[in-house]
C-alpha cells in the first residue's frame, strides 16, 4: 500500500487527465510521447497508469534495475550510492550511515525506508539497522529515492527523504531459474532464484542467497572486528487481474557479524510476510489494502539488544472528483512489541514496550489549469509519546512545456520520538554502590517531544531534444527541537535547532545509441545550533559533508560487452574530522551466451584505502575491492 | 545459518520449484503493455516511408491490420481516432490469419496467433508492409520489427532484410531507438 501511496504520489500532476474520459486522455498522452520516451514507461505500474517521472513534483530518483545491474554492487546499502540524492557512508563492513540532506550517522533517524510497502526503519531509533535489510538484487524493479519532506503522504520519519524499494512482480519474472555468484578479495556472494506460473492467472518466485564480507582495519591498524555473513530467503506471489489482483510475499534471514571477542558476535534475524490486495475499478477509482507480519531481532552485546513484532496494516482509496480532483486517501494502524535486553551501553526502562501508531491521510491533485496542478496533501498520525501529529504539504506543479516542469512545494514535517529518545539510559550497567542499578550518564527523555521540520522546496525538471534530462531542486528547511543532550546526569532534551540549505540535481545524456553519461551533485550548508551545555555540541546532529559529486558512464562497446565507471567524490566531514576521498568504480560486462552474463567489477580503483565514517584511530578504513560475478539464467 | 532459518529456506526452495514448471504465457494483465504497443504501432509509421504503389492515392489512408490481439487492436483504434500519419489519416482492421493482407501498410501479429506466424509473414514477404510482432525468433521468421519486454519496458528490434525486400525505408531515428538493428548479412 505504501508503494501505490508512491506512485499515486509521483503521479501527481504526471497525466492531466481530462476526467470525463481518463481512458481516452491516457490515450492521447501516450500517443504525444515521442519514441524514446514510449521505450522508457513501465507496464507494470502499481497504479496502472502510465507515469512519467518528469512529471512528479518532488525531488526524485529513480535506481531501476538496470542501473543496478551494471553498477555490479551486490547489496542494497551499495545501489543507493546510485543516488546522487543520498549520502551514503560506509561505516564497517556490515553497517552503513545513510541519509539524504544531511543529519547523517550510523543512527540517522530522518529517512524512511520502505521495501515493497512495508516500513523497514526501527522504531527503536527511527533509523534503518542496514545491516539487516537487503534484497535479491536481480528482482528490483527500481528504488525511488525521494528526497525532502514526505510527511503528508507517508507519515512521520518522512522528514528528509523517502526510500522505496519495489521489487519486481513475480509475473514479470519471464526468465524462470537464475544461479548467481560472485567473488573476490572482500567478499563473497551467491544467489538462486527460481519463478514461474501458478495456475491461470498468477506467478510465483522463491529466492536463496547469502553473502561473507571480510572484516576491515581500523586507520589504527587494528581488526575493526567487522567481517559479516548473512543469508536470507524469501518469496512472492502475484495473482488476479488487472482489476483485482493480489500479491503475497515474505523473507526471512539471519546474519552475524564478529564483535569484541569477550562479548560475542552481533547477530541480527527477522521475519516477514505481506498480503495486498489491489482492486481497480471501471471508472478509474481505486483501492489498495495491505497487511503484514514484521519479526525482527538483534543482539548487538555493546549496543542495541531487542526482539521486535511489528503488525501493520493501511487502507488506500483513490477517485476522481469531478473533472478537476484526483482524491487519494487513506488509513493505517500500527503496533510494535519490543522486548529489550541490556547491552554494555544501553538499558532501556522500561525494558518492554508497546507501541501504536494510527493515521489517516487524504491528497487532492486539483487540476487548476491544463498545466497547473496544485496537490494539497495533509496527515494526521498518532504515536504513544506525543498523541496526533499534524504534518501537511502543499505542492504546486507548472508544466512550462510538455518536457519542462517547474514545482515548489512547503511542507511541515516531524519526527516522532523513538525509544532512544524517552527511554534510553546510558550505560548499560553502571555499577556505583550503593545503588543497585545507576547512577546512570542519560536518563532517558521524559520530556522529549517530536522534532519539527519546515522545508520550502523548488524544483525544475526537463527533458532536452530527447537525449537529455535535467533535475534542479534548491530546499530551504528549518529545523526546531533537535534532539539534544546536556551535562551529566542528563536528559535527552530537544534543545538544538537551526536550518539548513541545499541544492541537489542531476542530468543524464545519452551522447550516442551505446553511451550514456550521467552526473550529479549536492550542495549541503548546515547552521545549526547546539543546546547550551550540549556536551556532544551539533556533532550529535550527523556529519555531512558540504559538496558530493558524481559522474556514471556506461557504455556499450559491443552487443555483448559492456564497460562503466562510476567516479565519487565526497567532501570531508566536519566532526569528526573524515578527509575528503574520491573513488572510482569500473565494471566490465561481458554476455558470454545470452543465458550467461559474466563482469568484473572494481570498487575504489584508485585508493588502496579510505575512511567514509567515524573518528581516526578507530574508524574502519574501505579498502579496494574487486570482484568477480556470474549470473546463469538457464531458461532464457 | 541457523537450523531455522535453513529449514524455512529450503521449504521455500521447495514450494517455489514446485510452482515453476514452465507453462504459456497467460494472455490477461497485458492491457498496459498493449496500451504502450498501440501507440509505439502508430507512431512508427511517421518514421517509416512506404515507395509511392503502396498508395492509391496522395490522400489514401495508411490501414494497419491487427492479427490475434483484439486488445491492442480496440487501443490502437482509439489512439488513431482524428490523427494522422505523414498526413494520412489512419485505419485500423482486426483481421485472422489467412484474411487477404494486400493493401495494408503496417501488420501486427500478436503471440496469440504464434501457430500462424510462419505462413502470415510468408505471405507478407515482399510487399510495402511493416510486419511488427512480439515473438521469439520472429525475424528470423521475417517479421521488420519485433517487441521484446525489457526489465518490464516495451523495446524492438528491427530486421533491414524485409525491410529492403518491401522497399520500405526506415528512418535512423528509429534505428537509434531500437534495442537491436539486425543488418543484411
Amino acid at each position: 500500500m505504501l508503494a501505490a501511496r508512491c506512485a499515486l504520489g509521483l503521479a501527481s500532476g504526471a497525466v492531466l487527465l481530462s476526467g470525463a474520459n481518463p481512458a481516452a486522455a491516457q490515450q492521447k498522452d501516450l500517443a504525444d510521447l515521442s519514441i524514446e520516451e514510449l521505450g522508457n514507461i513501465q507496464v507494470t505500474s502499481v497504479t496502472k497508469r502510465p507515469e512519467r517521472l518528469q512529471d512528479a513534483p518532488a525531488s526524485i530518483f529513480v535506481i531501476t534495475g538496470e542501473d543496478i545491474r551494471r553498477a555490479g554492487v551486490t547489496s542494497l546499502a551499495e545501489a543507493l550510492r546510485l543516488a546522487p540524492n543520498l549520502q551514503v557512508a560506509r561505516v564497517t563492513s556490515s553497517t552503513y550511515a545513510i541519509s539524504a540532506r544531511g543529519f547523517n550517522n550510523a543512527i540517522a533517524n530522518k529517512l524512511l525506508v520502505m521495501i515493497d510497502g512495508r516500513t523497514v526503519y526501527s522504531p527503536i531509533f527511527s533509523g534503518t539497522f542496514w545491516d539487516a535489510q537487503n534484497v535479491l538484487l536481480e528482482d528490483v524493479e527500481r528504488i525511488e529515492v525521494i528526497d525532502g519532506p514526505g510527511g503528508a503522504l507517508w507519515g512521520a520519519n518522512a522528514v528528509n527523504g523517502v526510500i522505496n524499494v519495489i521489487t519486481r512482480s513475480a509475473r514479470s519474472n519471464r526468465e524462470g531459474v537464475l544461479f548467481s555468484a560472485a567473488g573476490g578479495n572482500r567478499e563473497s556472494d551467491a544467489a538462486m532464484r527460481v519463478a514461474g506460473p501458478v495456475g491461470e492467472d498468477g506467478a510465483a518466485r522463491g529466492y536463496v542467497m547469502g553473502f561473507h564480507r571480510s572484516g576491515t582495519q581500523t586507520v589504527g591498524g587494528t581488526s575493526a572486528l567487522d567481517a559479516f555473513g548473512r543469508q536470507q530467503a524469501g518469496f512472492r506471489a502475484d495473482w488476479g487481474r488487472t482489476e483485482s489482483n493480489f500479491t503475497l510475499q515474505g523473507d526471512t534471514y539471519s546474519g552475524e557479524s564478529v564483535s569484541i571477542p569477550a562479548l560475542g558476535p552481533v547477530t541480527v534475524a527477522g521475519s516477514n510476510v505481506l498480503g495486498r490486495w489491489n482492486r481497480q475499478f471501471a471508472d478509474g477509482s481505486s483501492f489498495r489494502l495491505q497487511a503484514y507480519l514484521d519479526h525482527t531481532e538483534r543482539d548487538d552485546p555493546v549496543q542495541f539488544r531487542d526482539q521486535m513484532d511489528i503488525y501493520d496494516i493501511e487502507f488506500q482509496h483513490g477517485f476522481r472528483l469531478g473533472t478537476q480532483h484526483s482524491v487519494l486517501w487513506g488509513a493505517g494502524y500500527r503496533y510494535a512489541m519490543d522486548r529489550t535486553l541490556v547491552s554494555l551501553l544501553v538499558r532501556f526502562i522500561p525494558a518492554d514496550r508497546d507501541l501504536k501508531w494510527a493515521n489517516v491521510f487524504v491528497q487532492d491533485e486539483w487540476s487548476l489549469a491544463r498545466s497547473l496542478t496544485l496537490t494539497l496533501g495533509a496527515k494526521v498520525e498518532t504515536n504513544v509519546y506525543t498523541g496526533a501529529e499534524f504534518l501537511p504539504s502543499v505542492r504546486l506543479a507548472w508544466k512550462i512545456a510538455d518536457d519542462q516542469l517547474l514545482w515548489s512545494a512547503l511542507s511541515r514535517a516531524i519526527r516522532a520520538p523513538a525509544r532512544v529518545d524517552r527511554e534510553f539510559f546510558f550505560p548499560g550497567n553502571p555499577v556505583l554502590p550503593p545503588n543497585p542499578v545507576g547512577p546512570f550518564i542519560i536518563n532517558g527523555g521524559p520530556n522529549f517531544v517530536s522534532e519539527v521540520s519546515n522545508v520550502g522546496e523548488l524544483g525544475y525538471r526537463a527533458q532536452i531534444a530527447k537525449v537529455a534530462s535535467v533535475s534542479l531542486t534548491a530546499f530551504h528547511t528549518v529545523h526546531d527541537k533537535l534532539r539534544s543532550g546536556e551535562p551529566a546526569p542528563a536528559q535527552v532534551q530537544n534543545g538544538a535547532s537551526g536550518y539548513t540549505n541545499g541544492v541537489e540535481g542531476w542530468g543524464t545524456y545519452q551522447a550516442s545509441r551505446d553511451w550514456r553519461l550521467m552526473i550529479g551533485f549536492s550542495e549541503l550548508r548546515q547552521h545549526l545550533k547546539a543546546a547550551p551545555g550540549d556536551p556532544a555540541g551539533t556533532s550529535a546532529q550527523g556529519n555531512d559533508p558540504e559538496h558530493q559529486q558524481m559522474l556514471r558512464s556506461l557504455f556499450n562497446l559491443t552487443e555483448r560487452h559492456e564497460l562503466d565507471f562510476i567516479v565519487r567524490h565526497v567532501s570531508a566531514l566536519p566532526n569528526p574530522v573524515v578527509p575528503a576521498y574520491t573513488a572510482v568504480d569500473a565494471r566490465f560486462g561481458w554476455k558470454a551466451r545470452p543465458d550467461l552474463e559474466l563482469s568484473l567489477v572494481g570498487q575504489n580503483l584508485f585508493d588502496a584505502a579510505h575512511v567514509e565514517f567515524g573518528a581516526a584511530p578507530g574508524a574502519s578504513e574501505i579498502p579496494r575491492a574487486w570482484l568477480l560475478k556470474a549470473v546463469w539464467r538457464p531458461d532464457r | 545459518m541457523n537450523a531455522l532459518t535453513l529449514r524455512a529456506c529450503v521449504l521455500l526452495l521447495a514450494a517455489a520449484a514446485a510452482v515453476a514448471a514452465p507453462r504459456p504465457a497467460r494472455a490477461d494483465a497485458q492491457a498496459d503493455e498493449y496500451r504502450v504497443k498501440a501507440a509505439f504501432l502508430y507512431k512508427f509509421g511517421a518514421y517509416v516511408e512506404w515507395p509511392d504503389r503502396a498508395f492509391a492515392q496522395a490522400d489514401s489512408p495508411v490501414l494497419i491490420g491487427v492479427i490475434g490481439a483484439d486488445a491492442l487492436a480496440d487501443e490502437l483504434s482509439q489512439i488513431v481516432a482524428g490523427r494522422s500519419v505523414n498526413g494520412r489519416p489512419v485505419s485500423v482492421r482486426k483481421l485472422r490469419a489467412g484474411d487477404p493482407i494486400a493493401g495494408l501498410h503496417v501488420l501486427f501479429i500478436g503471440r496469440a496467433d504464434g501457430a500462424h506466424l510462419g505462413e502470415v509473414l510468408a505471405a507478407a514477404k515482399g510487399r510495402p508492409l511493416l510486419t511488427v510482432t512480439e515473438s521469439e525468433r520472429a525475424l528470423e521468421l521475417g517479421s521488420v520489427i519485433n517487441f521484446v519486454l525489457v526489465e518490464d519496458k516495451v523495446r524492438f528490434d528491427i530486421a533491414l532484410t524485409p525491410a529492403d525486400l518491401g522497399s520500405l525505408k526506415i528512418s535512423a531515428r528509429l534505428l537509434a531507438v531500437a534495442r537491436k538493428v539486425v543488418k543484411p548479412s
